[in-house]
């Protein structure tokens, strides 16, 4: 057997994980694991799937957009390449970052832009965006793993200060303080 | 055929993710809602520093706290950090210094005190309790010369505070001792007249005190505690008031029963932070964690205020009639949420009203909505006493005695802690401004009724036996 990961995107509508586990049922595949969100309007899903080595990509990829096409969706379709060693997880902490201020033109980027420079990974990214009658009320969640060596005063003071520089209210948090507070 | 690995379907989505509701009402609360930890206490037992050489002792102390405090306030601050939530302050509970110290003389007492302040100043804390004495069953020659120190000891010194306990439910109420008691506030309160009685501020007088309170000034480590120990007070009126008022614009028909539900849930979140904070800070020093006092403890800022939860929960002010109510279903609601949120809850852990600590129950007693009767009703079901009310600083010894002795009364009797911190301002009257500054606020002194009679009832002295229901062996 062989790895896949596909990509599926589009405007969100009945149908889709059909089309795609019907098409891998009738190649003998099989979905090993699949991550699916939905942004507004839009599906986004992702799929890693094992095909029989006599199956092509290609012919995966033709079989996929035959199904998916009427649906109106997108399919990526790549080989999922295992010999590539992950690289070992660093030692970090979960942190929770969140901005509330007015949105603007690189609100995202300067403060990301930072967070990249330290090493620190994006786990996972909301945007609230309340907009509307309370424009100063957008919010915006990163939640992060900082390595355990980066010098957190020090990231700390530099986003503090460009969220300053963006009018934004920020709050970092290590990600214990959610958990203990909300869970029991 | 399709083979779903039921365990790996969900290996993508991390169960524990956090939702973006539990993210935000979490930073709400820190951000407006004045959510914080209020104090950090380290307890140091000064047992082993006793020496008859004062010299000695006073060596001893200063170096057994300077060692195990140095790092209390940077690892509190570098942990507050890390959660975004302040540790407002750092303290530290000593052992009662009247046992500590018991052969020493009065004057040697007061050096004592200096050398606690000194090291108390040295780690950055800025208030060290422990000057304290434990006399329910009788006053020792170390009680008597402490309690004689306290006026010189409280005036000469900046973070020192004092503590003395004159009842309990199982020994009855030591009249002799209020009626020391009752001189040397009134000394106290002489000694510091043009800090509108400052001393008084740092001196509580206890029935069935707690030996792990965190909060000053009752704050003293039991006999009992073992070497050192890290108690954690949190605090949050504001974060309840604000619960309260959402719940209440979403349903304005709540009842009593889900409004005490909904702060039994909030005071549940507030005691979570405390422990967690503390049991940090307690593994970073190395040093045992002990208790999460989780009590509703004002501050003189806008928005952190006991007194305005009443006023959410209806009440045109807090001193009306149905406060004792409300203030029995607040203190309750708190103590539940906060017993089942912590694994070990103790100190006072309720609610606090300190007349000038709180803006709104400050005010309240300027208006007049609120005097000492209804403050003393309340100490029947709240978690402390008649706390920082100020009075005439005419009001006679024995009348502060007999203020006193009705809050050990009904301590002693319902076996709960109560306490009086009543500071007679020199020279001013009823009506008249008090200013302490800080976290002490100001207030406005109220009346006591018939204060300048003549007690001979409180001027008999003894012993008001232990009622009969503390017979419990």
């Amino acid at each position: 057997m062989s790895r896949v990961i596909l990509s599926v995107l589009g405007q969100d509508r009945p149908g889709i994980l059909a089309a795609v586990s019907g098409v891998l049922y009738r190649k003998n595949g099989n979905i090993e694991n699949v991550s699916q969100t939905t942004l507004q309007t839009q599906f986004a899903g992702i799929f890693i799937a094992s095909v029989p080595e006599t199956v092509s990509l290609a012919e995966l990829t033709a079989a996929l957009e035959k199904a998916l096409g009427p649906l109106g969706m997108n399919v990526h379709v790549d080989p999922l390449d295992l010999s590539a060693e992950a690289v070992p997880p660093v030692k970090s902490e979960p942190f929770v970052i969140t901005t509330k201020g007015p949105d603007r033109r690189g609100l995202v980027a300067e403060i990301t832009a930072i967070i990249a420079r330290y090493n620190v990974n994006i786990t996972n990214l909301q945007a609230i965006f309340k907009g509307g009658e309370n424009p100063g009320d957008n919010i915006m969640i990163y939640e992060v793993d900082i390595p355990a060596d980066t010098s957190r005063q020090s990231l700390h003071r530099e986003l503090r200060d460009k969220a300053a520089a963006l009018a934004l209210d920020i709050s970092i948090q290590h990600r214990n303080i959610f958990m203990t507070l909300h869970r029991i | 055929m399709i083979r779903f690995s039921l365990l790996h379907l969900r290996e993508g989505v991390n169960d524990d993710m956090l939702t973006e509701k539990e993210i935000i009402s979490t930073v709400e609360m820190l951000k407006n809602e004045h959510l914080d930890v209020r104090t950090v206490t380290l307890g140091i037992n000064l047992f082993d520093c006793a020496s008859h050489d004062l010299d000695r002792m006073t060596d001893n102390i200063y170096h057994r706290i300077t060692g195990h405090a140095s790092r209390l306030v940077p690892v509190c601050d570098q942990i507050g950090e890390k959660y975004g939530i302040p540790v407002v302050n750092k303290r530290i509970a000593v052992s009662p210094i009247a046992i500590v110290a018991a052969s020493l003389s009065s004057s040697q007492m007061t050096a004592l005190a200096r050398t606690l302040d000194s090291a108390a100043g040295a780690v950055g804390v800025d208030f060290i309790g422990g000057f304290s004495a434990l006399v329910e069953k009788g006053i020792a020659r170390g009680d008597r010369a402490l309690i004689e120190a306290i006026p010189e000891a409280l005036s000469t010194t900046e973070r020192v505070c004092a503590s003395i306990n004159v009842a309990s439910s199982r020994a009855g109420i030591n009249m002799d001792a209020i009626l020391m008691m009752g001189k040397t506030i009134k000394r106290a309160a002489d000694c510091t007249a043009d800090a509108d009685g400052l001393a008084c501020a740092k001196l509580v007088v206890f029935s069935n005190i707690p030996p792990d309170v965190p909060f000053m000034a009752g704050a003293y480590l039991g006999v009992g505690e073992a070497d050192a120990v890290i108690n954690v007070g949190v605090s949050g009126p504001g974060v309840v008031k604000k619960a309260i008022d959402r719940a209440l614009s979403e349903n304005p028909d709540l009842d009593l029963g889900q409004l005490s539900d909904l702060i039994k849930k909030t005071a549940y979140r507030v005691t979570r932070v405390g422990e967690l904070i503390g049991r940090e800070v307690a593994e970073e020093l190395d040093i045992r964690f002990g208790v999460v006092d989780l009590s509703l403890a004002p501050t003189p800022n806008v928005g952190d205020s006991v007194g305005e939860i009443f006023q959410s929960l209806g009440l045109f002010s807090i001193g009306v009639p149905g406060t004792t109510a409300a203030l029995a279903l607040l203190n309750d609601a708190v103590k539940k949420g906060g017993a089942f949120a912590s694994t070990r809850v103790g100190g006072l852990s309720g609610a606090f009203i300190p007349v000038s600590e709180d803006l709104n129950i400050s005010e309240a007693a300027r208006q007049g909505h609120i005097g000492l009767d209804k403050l003393e009703a309340l100490t029947s079901v709240c978690s402390v006493g008649l706390d920082m009310v100020a009075i005439p600083g005419a009001t006679p010894a024995e009348t502060l005695s007999a203020i006193i002795a009705d809050e050990m009364a009904i301590g002693v009797i319902n076996h709960k802690t109560t306490a009086a911190r009543l500071i007679p301002v020199p020279g001013k009257a009823a009506g008249d401004h008090a200013y302490f500054g800080g976290l002490l606020g100001e207030a406005t002194i109220v009346p006591v009724n018939q204060g300048h009679q003549p007690n001979r009832f409180v001027r008999r002295g003894g012993w008001i036996p232990a009622p009969i229901h503390s017979l419990k062996n």
